[in-house]
């Protein structure tokens, strides 16, 4: 049975002037994803962001969020949506705990709870932060302040833009652990939107691409990444005479010489027999690594676009 | 700074925002909502320093003024009574509270449009600034709600400034100077209003004040919607008021007929609190006119924010 669909746009876009900074986007999120949006910077990855949350008016399309169209219905649609667009910003006079009050009431029609806010600010390690003002915080205390107001009110779905952004290696890992978390454990739907692709590899269910404003692909990363499933990586000397060899065999396809070695495509069952051809034409071979990886299937899309 | 710090208000009205209504949930009942609303912008509002420079500013130089007149006004008033007492038996105290009071009263006219544009320009124009649009617009709440709730909280805020003035210019002018009856000399002629009807009077002139400083916010609010420095707002809504009450003041005939459509024209109508009889016609008219300025500056200020796409 098809899980819910959370979040859909039909033929979204945006211009200005002459340009067009996001056209023809066609999202569909479902409940329980993790979903990875991906592009290099100025893709359109954040002015679809802002026009799904409804910080910029589409120039064409439509935006559903729950069922609720945003155009028509937009407290509906975003009753349970909670997001941080680029960086997050605070009211910098006001302390941490006046920040999440004021953003809980707007969600909630009325003031949150005391207990509610300091468990929320204790999920992000800040409750002990939470009466100092927001302009003595660190980029990284903004950071998990802004997922903090995010998770306050319960959203189902939480749409993060670049959300590692300007974080250590510790940092990173902590949110990558937390989206996970919230995924597994409290079911919510993560839309994380990244230009760093092995982040968003370690955790997304389901991912689309977007390069120079328009939408490649989109589908399960499982599925999408099976396509590169049987590229494998030679790391053979010499080269040229291991070149040669392989593309004699008729069970390797395309073989290509790269910086780190020779990439084919050879079905798995086929390798050792390759392997051995190689080695009787007394090529010396190093390694053997299958190269399926987000980062290898995002550029021969983008490549294969231009 | 009624609120900050404090872990449990006082007020009920804090412990209705939390708990809402018996019948209906916060969400579902707009008064609440917008009540909740208008609550934290007046927090936000009165929780930035730069709110408190114009309380800052009357707290000294209406102490000030006061204290100049005390070594002085009695020249001043003298000066002004010269003509009349060639030909008039004066008496009583004419130097008192009351007359200090409506002599502040004059800072009316770009003193206090200057601090109420320093708070109303930064309404909008501080939240673009500081980024914080990307934090209150995606929340399922309309657009239209929150520019309402900044709105009001800005004339709130303009209404309280010149309440503050009343209370120290007239508060400590009848403690320094004492009471009396209040003559007022101007170009169309001299009243003398008894002392025992002179609270109304103020009250009502005060009344008419806040009504003008709405239309100075409403343009500082307006201006401060289509940028995103609050710096342009104070300048922009000063300068317009400069040159209007220079076309205003202009013994030329060519403006004459758009004069009376000028806001600042009517700016003074505080002025005719202290006519006898009141001249309703006018001020009537003068009040239309300017709450036409500010229903006009709110419409537009509300057609751009509903359009505006937040890009920073």
């Amino acid at each position: 049975m098809p899980q819910e669909l959370i979040l859909f746009t039909k033929n979204l876009g945006k211009q200005y002037k002459n340009r067009w900074a996001a056209q023809d986007i066609n999202l569909e999120v479902r409940r329980g994803d993790v979903f990875g949006f991906l592009g290099p910077n100025g893709a359109g990855k954040s002015t679809t962001i802002r026009m799904i949350l409804s910080l910029i008016k589409p120039t064409t399309g439509s935006v559903e969020l729950f069922g609720h169209k945003l155009t028509t219905h937009r407290e509906l649609a975003l009753q349970n949506v909670a997001g941080i667009v680029e960086k997050p910003d605070f009211y910098l006079y006001l302390t941490a705990y006046r920040n999440m009050e004021i953003a809980g009431s707007l969600t909630l029609g009325k003031s949150p709870d005391r207990k509610k806010i300091m468990e929320t600010l204790e999920l992000v390690g800040l409750s002990e932060r939470a009466l100092d003002k927001v302009k003595t915080y660190s980029h990284g205390m903004k950071q998990r302040l802004g997922i903090a107001q995010a998770l306050l009110c319960d959203p189902q779905l939480i749409m993060l833009d670049e959300p590692t952004s300007g974080l250590d290696p510790q940092g990173m890992k902590e949110v990558r652990e937390l989206i996970t978390r919230l995924s597994k454990e409290q079911g919510i739907t993560v839309f994380l939107s990244s230009h760093l692709l092995n982040e968003v590899e370690q955790v997304a269910t389901r991912m689309a691409i977007i390069n120079k404003s328009k939408m490649i692909v989109q589908g399960s990363v499982e599925e999408l990444l099976k396509v590169h499933a049987n590229k494998i990586l030679f790391n053979v000397e010499p080269k040229k005479k291991s070149l040669s060899v392989l593309k004699k065999i008729k069970t390797v396809v395309e073989p290509t010489m790269t910086d780190g070695g020779i990439i084919a495509t050879v079905e798995s069952k086929h390798v050792p027999s390759v392997v051995a051809e190689l080695v009787n034409a007394e090529c010396k071979v190093f390694s053997v690594e299958p190269k399926h990886s987000l980062e290898e299937y995002f550029l021969t899309v983008t490549e294969e676009q231009t | 700074m009624l609120f900050i710090g404090m872990k449990q208000s006082p007020f009920s009205i804090r412990r209705l925002l939390r708990r809402g209504t018996k019948s209906t949930t916060p969400r579902n009942d707009p008064n609440i909502l917008m009540l909740n609303l208008i609550y934290w912008e007046l927090f936000k509002t009165y929780a930035k320093w730069r709110t408190y420079i114009g309380f800052i500013a009357v707290g000294v130089l209406i102490p000030l003024v006061m204290w100049i007149m005390w070594i002085e006004g009695g020249k001043f008033i003298q000066y002004q009574l010269r003509t009349l007492q060639a030909d008039f038996l004066i008496t009583g105290n004419l130097f008192n509270g009351w007359v200090i009071a409506q002599i502040i009263m004059n800072g009316l006219w770009v003193h206090v449009p200057a601090l109420i544009a320093l708070v109303a320009g930064d309404q909008l124009a501080g939240e673009a600034t500081s980024g914080t649009f990307r934090l209150i617009l995606i929340r399922p709440v309309s657009r239209t709600r929150i520019l309402n709730a900044k709105y009001f909280s800005t004339l709130i805020y303009s209404a309280s400034l010149v309440i503050a003035i009343a209370a120290l210019s007239v508060g400590l002018g009848l403690w320094i100077f004492g009471s009396g009856d209040l003559i007022v000399i101007d170009k169309e002629g001299i009243t003398i209003l008894p002392e025992s009807n002179l609270v109304i009077r103020f009250l009502f002139a005060y009344a008419l004040a806040i009504w003008s400083m709405f239309v100075v916010a409403s343009l500082a609010f307006f201006i401060s919607s289509f940028v995103e420095n609050a710096i342009g707002p104070i300048i922009t809504t000063m300068t317009v008021i400069v040159i209007f009450l220079i076309i205003s003041n202009l013994p030329v005939e060519s403006v004459e007929s758009i004069k009376p459509w000028l806001f600042t024209t009517h700016m003074n109508v505080w002025q005719q609190a202290f006519r006898d009889p009141f001249d309703w016609d006018r001020i009537i008219h003068s009040c239309l006119v300017l709450g036409a300025y500010s229903m006009v500056f709110y419409a537009m200020t509300l057609w751009i924010f509903n359009r505006k796409d937040i890009l920073s």
